[in-house]
């Protein structure tokens, strides 16, 4: 077994079909990992919870290219990129 | 919508103690057109060159080709919108062009001030490169403009596109009391045929996202260039200038969308082979998945409630703006339109998909050969004997094409240059094709 790879991509339609086997939603083309337009606390939050879903993605076994979102099942109220 | 164009063919053209036109012949009044360049204050610098097909010269940097257009009867102004001009809706009554000729935008004004696009673009008038564009056919009237360079890029932007175009305006004036040599009349009559309903998508760069202005330069529509829901032109509004200006390539100019000979045949077959329905710009560069989906329904909802049964489409830009054309191609296919793509291919090396979404809807596609000139394997093009422009040239890292390993160097613009990073003949104009 090799390495696993999460990849968070702003445009994760290109990253799955492309092969990328843990794909985490980013936020937007100009600032994938964050919002800067949310100030620095929530920017901070918000950019968190992605890296916490990528980290979480790595520990998730997959069969094939796989999105993983980090919006899921949480209050939009963050989420003013997607 | 009626519009009668005008051609008044240009087969040469020197400067003059007037500006006019007389049997092919433009002649200009240098003074008087460059006063025209200069009525804006922020132009500190500006001089004008000609250059003609089949000579050793080279323009750097080339941020537009112009084809000079003036409205003789009719409301509005030719390439409306854009840089401050009148707004009104164009496309009706008489235009009159000057044909074989382009008003060649030199200055060394960049994109926007986010930087990333740099302007790669130089033209020779001899040679294989020169070949590889419309450009080297035609007469060439290059106003060397630069201005006040404590400005904004923006603005620096405003003020060199808006001279160019007033000097495009100067010598089209020229023929506005004349009879034009040639006449073609555009409109798009009903079709009492039950032929088949077309449009045309056409997808231009929006530089909002890179650029984080609203008001950045590049092709816009009306002037506007901020990212927007898909609009619907006639066709002739296009013919009139409401959708111009550059973005990054030289197939991207105010010229090649002005003479796109896929907009030029849909009009004039419309009646016989198709109903061709008008134009649908889309804007692209989305930065979400979302916001890339949106559009791309949108536009092919837009094209269902024109009555549309196919839609031709094309783009002229690059990379994730792919996304948003190629899933309008598959909204389109899955509202029961049929589609035909029209784009260069990426480089397939090693294996690589030359579509960075390669979708199963897209699946009529005209190549237009790739888009990189490494791949195309475009010589570089060598010395030449006068340089309209800049001396030198700098070659930035990733652009450069077998010299200098990909490092920034700055060359003498007449000696061997790599060519310009892209190619992308976007709307058709050569006949390169790729291997398959």
């Amino acid at each position: 077994m090799g390495m696993p790879v999460g990849m968070i991509s702003a445009i994760y339609s290109f990253a799955l079909t492309t092969g990328a086997n843990r794909v985490v939603r980013g936020a937007r083309i100009e600032h994938v990992c964050g919002d800067p337009g949310l100030g620095p606390e929530k920017d901070y939050a918000y950019g968190m919870r992605i890296v916490r879903a990528a980290l979480h993605a790595l520990t998730v076994p997959v069969t094939g290219p796989t999105l993983f979102d980090p919006h899921a099942g949480e209050a939009e109220e963050d989420a003013h990129a997607s | 919508m009626r519009l009668e164009v005008g051609s008044f063919p240009v087969r040469s053209i020197a400067f003059g103690s007037a500006t006019r036109w007389a049997d092919g012949r433009l002649t200009v009044d240098k003074a008087a057109a460059l006063a025209e360049v200069r009525r804006d204050g922020r132009i500190v610098t500006a001089d004008l060159e000609i250059a003609v097909p089949g000579e050793s010269v080279r323009i750097w940097p080339v941020r537009d080709v112009i084809e000079p257009r003036v409205k003789v009867e009719g409301p509005g102004q030719c390439y409306p919108g854009i840089c401050g001009r009148d707004v009104t809706t164009v496309g009706q009554g008489r235009t009159h062009r000057l044909d074989g000729m382009g008003v060649v935008e030199v200055s060394s004004v960049n994109w926007h001030d986010a930087g990333g696009d740099f302007v790669e673009t130089y033209l020779d008038m001899a040679g294989p490169f020169a070949a590889m564009y419309p450009y080297h056919r035609l007469q060439l009237l290059c106003l060397v403009v630069e201005p006040d360079p404590t400005l904004s890029d923006e603005s620096r932007n405003d003020a060199v596109h808006g001279a160019a175009l007033r000097l495009a305006d100067h010598v089209a004036r020229a023929t506005v009391p004349l009879t034009p040599p040639g006449r073609e009349v555009f409109a798009l009559p009903p079709c009492d045929e039950p032929l088949p309903r077309v449009v045309y998508v056409w997808g231009v760069h929006s530089p909002q996202a890179m650029s984080g202005s609203l008001t950045a330069f590049c092709t816009a529509t009306y002037g506007l260039t901020q990212l927007t829901p898909p609009w619907v032109l006639h066709p002739n509004e296009v013919l009139d200038g409401a959708l111009t200006g550059p973005y990054r390539t030289a197939f991207a100019m105010s010229w090649t969308v002005a003479n796109n000979p896929l907009l030029l045949d849909l009009c004039r077959r419309h009646g016989r082979d198709w109903n061709f329905l008008g134009v649908i710009v889309l804007r692209t560069e989305w930065t979400t998945q979302h916001e890339k989906q949106l559009a791309a329904n949108q536009t092919a909802k837009t094209a269902a409630m024109l009555g549309a049964q196919g839609a031709v489409v094309t783009w002229d830009a690059g990379g994730n703006e792919f996304i948003e054309v190629v899933r309008t191609i598959q909204a389109c296919e899955r509202l029961g339109i049929k589609t035909v793509f029209l784009t260069s291919e990426d480089d397939a090396t090693d294996g690589a998909p030359t579509m960075l979404e390669p979708l199963p809807e897209a699946d009529a596609i005209v190549s237009t050969s790739f888009f990189k000139n490494v791949t195309l394997q475009v010589p570089d093009p060598g010395p030449v004997a006068r340089v309209i422009g800049l001396p030198t040239k700098v070659i930035r890292r990733g652009s450069s094409v077998g010299l200098h390993g990909g490092a920034d160097a700055a060359l003498p613009t007449a000696g061997t240059l790599p060519p310009p990073g892209r190619y992308d003949d976007h709307y058709g104009f050569g006949s390169l094709s790729a291997i398959e």
